[in-house]
């Protein structure tokens, strides 16, 4: 148990927040990237939002791209975050000295992805607040329900991150499953407009991906407080994508890593 | 314990098919007695540590350290070991000296508080208690050689393998790296490459030299420059040195060149020697000899074939 504490005091604080706080610009920039979204968003709802939303029973396009633009987060740049972490391992020449740990490649892709839910939870925490700010009420919220959508999400966005961690060991730059992902989440998950205002084929596209049922649900906890026995459908379907993504990230994972072992690519970049 | 029984490793290389880095590679390395692996750039130095420090699968052969299989035993293996690699970065440039150990003595499963310890307690080894707050961007080559040393030992591994350990430092520095490897090896199996003859001579008991993948040479330093008999320091006419012999220099000055040469193959020089002397035969002597000028010179002097390895001294 203290080792897994200390490692967690190491990736969390140590690896992520001391370096990244060590980066004052970036730091700066990231959290204006949070919270810049929700303003532009905003001035877009004031003239087209009431018609967008109306046709998903939610009466303020606000409260709408609020909860899309907070959770959305954890599936575009968590990916980004976990491929891009392993990247920079490769590059600082500090790779193979995980690979060397008990701890493994597989063990540093899993606490750096805490870090990575960690900010976040931070960066969705930042838009709800700003949320509020602007109007939106999370009065009567199912915060337990919410919670578990949540931790449900960060679960299949896991086992996506592996895929596409592993493809970066394989591939050193160029990675097609970050790109689909940090391209495409808010076009087709419903993050900014429901996914029925999306033609037919790509509604198709956006029914495959965790995030949309995920952010239904979130919605529905938030805004409307629904119950768990109403929010089951999407922990259901929720589940059943941890189900395929976490198994199937594990196995691309082992499959990517031992090819770079036998083509002794480990650390080239 | 390290031991290798033919060791091969082939690599796929595009156009140029398969390329074979290292071939039936036969070591044995013990507790007390550093072995040094020399060779050109490309020998196979690199690979052997990878696949010994199970980062590269070996394509057939079996090795075995502190008693477990690089196959089939990785973890014991990875416990087992400590690791200096040659990269140019190596650490957080953002966090201290104490932080980054601290870091990697959690991935060992080390509890916070031990983790500080063994943190301070490898920082004072090498030499480094006196900079453990300072972020290692601030850090100089040799600095950071020594802390990849701490980092190597935080768990306190039977053995340990570094790749070029002196590799871009400067003079002082290399000595203290020296030092610390030396007293790492007198309980602690150490196995390491390095292109400076001065390294070997300092620290090593037992040398592999390698070329093109193959073990050329192997035998005690002093074994090794027993090999090559005497040697002589020839003064030469620059232009009428054939090019068979160039490897052999050691300074160009005024037309005249100096080489250092086994006595046993100066005879086509007689000619056209100005000046001739003995001299004490080194390491260097020995793998200018084996090796030549790079892994591509496949002519190297040849002294005598048997064993396992291609030649064996002592």
């Amino acid at each position: 148990m203290s080792g897994v504490l200390a490692k967690l005091y190491a990736f969390l604080y140590l690896r992520g927040f001391r370096v990244w706080v060590s980066y004052r610009t970036q730091m700066v920039l990231n959290v204006l990237s949070w919270v810049l979204p929700v303003f532009t968003y905003y001035f877009v709802g004031t003239s087209l939002g009431k018609r967008i939303t109306t046709s998903v029973h939610i009466m303020s396009y606000t409260s709408f791209f609020v909860v899309g633009l907070a959770f959305q987060g954890y599936v575009s740049s968590s990916i980004v975050t976990i491929s891009q972490r392993l990247r920079n391992e490769q590059l600082y020449g500090t790779l193979e000295y995980y690979v060397l740990s008990p701890v493994g490649v597989f063990g540093f892709l899993t606490y750096s992805a805490v870090w990575g839910f960690t900010l976040n939870t931070l960066n969705a925490a930042v838009i709800l607040a700003v949320g509020a700010g602007l109007g939106v009420s999370y009065s009567g919220a199912n915060m337990l329900g919410a919670a578990i959508l949540v931790l449900m999400l960060v679960a299949s966005t896991f086992g996506i991150g592996m895929m596409s961690a592993a493809l970066v060991m394989v591939t050193k730059q160029g990675n097609p499953i970050s790109f689909f992902f940090s391209t495409f989440t808010t076009l087709m998950s419903g993050t900014v407009f429901p996914v029925n205002a999306l033609p037919y084929v790509v509604r198709l596209v956006s029914y495959a991906l965790p995030l949309t049922w995920a952010l239904d649900g979130l919605r529905l906890a938030l805004l409307q407080g629904a119950t768990i026995i109403q929010l089951s459908p999407y922990i259901t379907i929720m589940g059943v994508f941890d189900l395929v993504t976490i198994p199937l990230g594990a196995a691309v994972y082992k499959l990517c890593f031992d090819y770079v072992r036998r083509k002794g690519t480990i650390s080239q970049y | 314990m390290i031991e290798t029984r033919g060791i091969t490793k082939f690599f796929a290389n595009g156009k140029r098919g398969v390329v074979s880095a290292l071939c039936n590679i036969n070591i044995r390395v013990r507790p007390g007695t550093p072995v040094a692996l020399v060779g050109p750039n490309g020998a196979g130095k690199t690979t052997l540590i990878r696949v010994l420090s199970t980062l590269i699968l070996p394509s057939s052969g079996e090795a075995y350290v502190n008693g477990y299989s690089v196959v089939d035993q990785p973890k014991e293996v990875k416990r087992s070991i400590g690791l200096v690699t040659v990269s140019d970065r190596l650490f957080y440039y953002r966090l201290t000296a104490m932080e980054n150990l601290v870091f990697y003595a959690t991935l060992y499963n080390l509890g916070l508080g031990e983790a500080r310890k063994r943190a301070r307690e490898t920082l004072s080894i090498v030499g480094l208690s006196g900079w453990a707050d300072t972020k290692t961007m601030h850090y100089s080559t040799g600095m950071l050689r020594r802390l990849a040393l701490a980092r190597a030992i935080l768990h306190d591994p039977p053995v340990i393998m570094l790749d070029e350990p002196t590799l871009g430092i400067d003079v002082v520095s290399s000595r203290n790296v020296r030092r610390l490897v030396r007293q790492l090896g007198e309980e602690r199996t150490v196995l390491f490459t390095s292109h400076y003859m001065k390294d070997v001579e300092e620290i090593a008991g037992y040398v592999y030299i390698i070329k093109g993948g193959r073990i050329v040479a192997e035998g005690s330093p002093q074994d090794l420059t027993r090999l090559v008999g005497r040697v002589v320091e020839l003064e030469v006419y620059e232009d009428e040195l054939p090019d068979s012999y160039r490897r052999f220099v050691v300074t160009y000055r005024n037309g005249h060149v100096t080489l250092r040469i086994p006595e046993s193959i100066v005879d086509d020089l007689k000619a056209h020697t100005v000046e001739e002397r003995s001299v004490q035969p080194t390491l260097e002597d020995v793998y200018v000899s084996l090796v030549g000028e790079s892994s591509m010179d496949v002519r190297p002097y040849q002294f005598r074939r048997g064993g396992t390895n291609e030649w064996r001294a002592g």
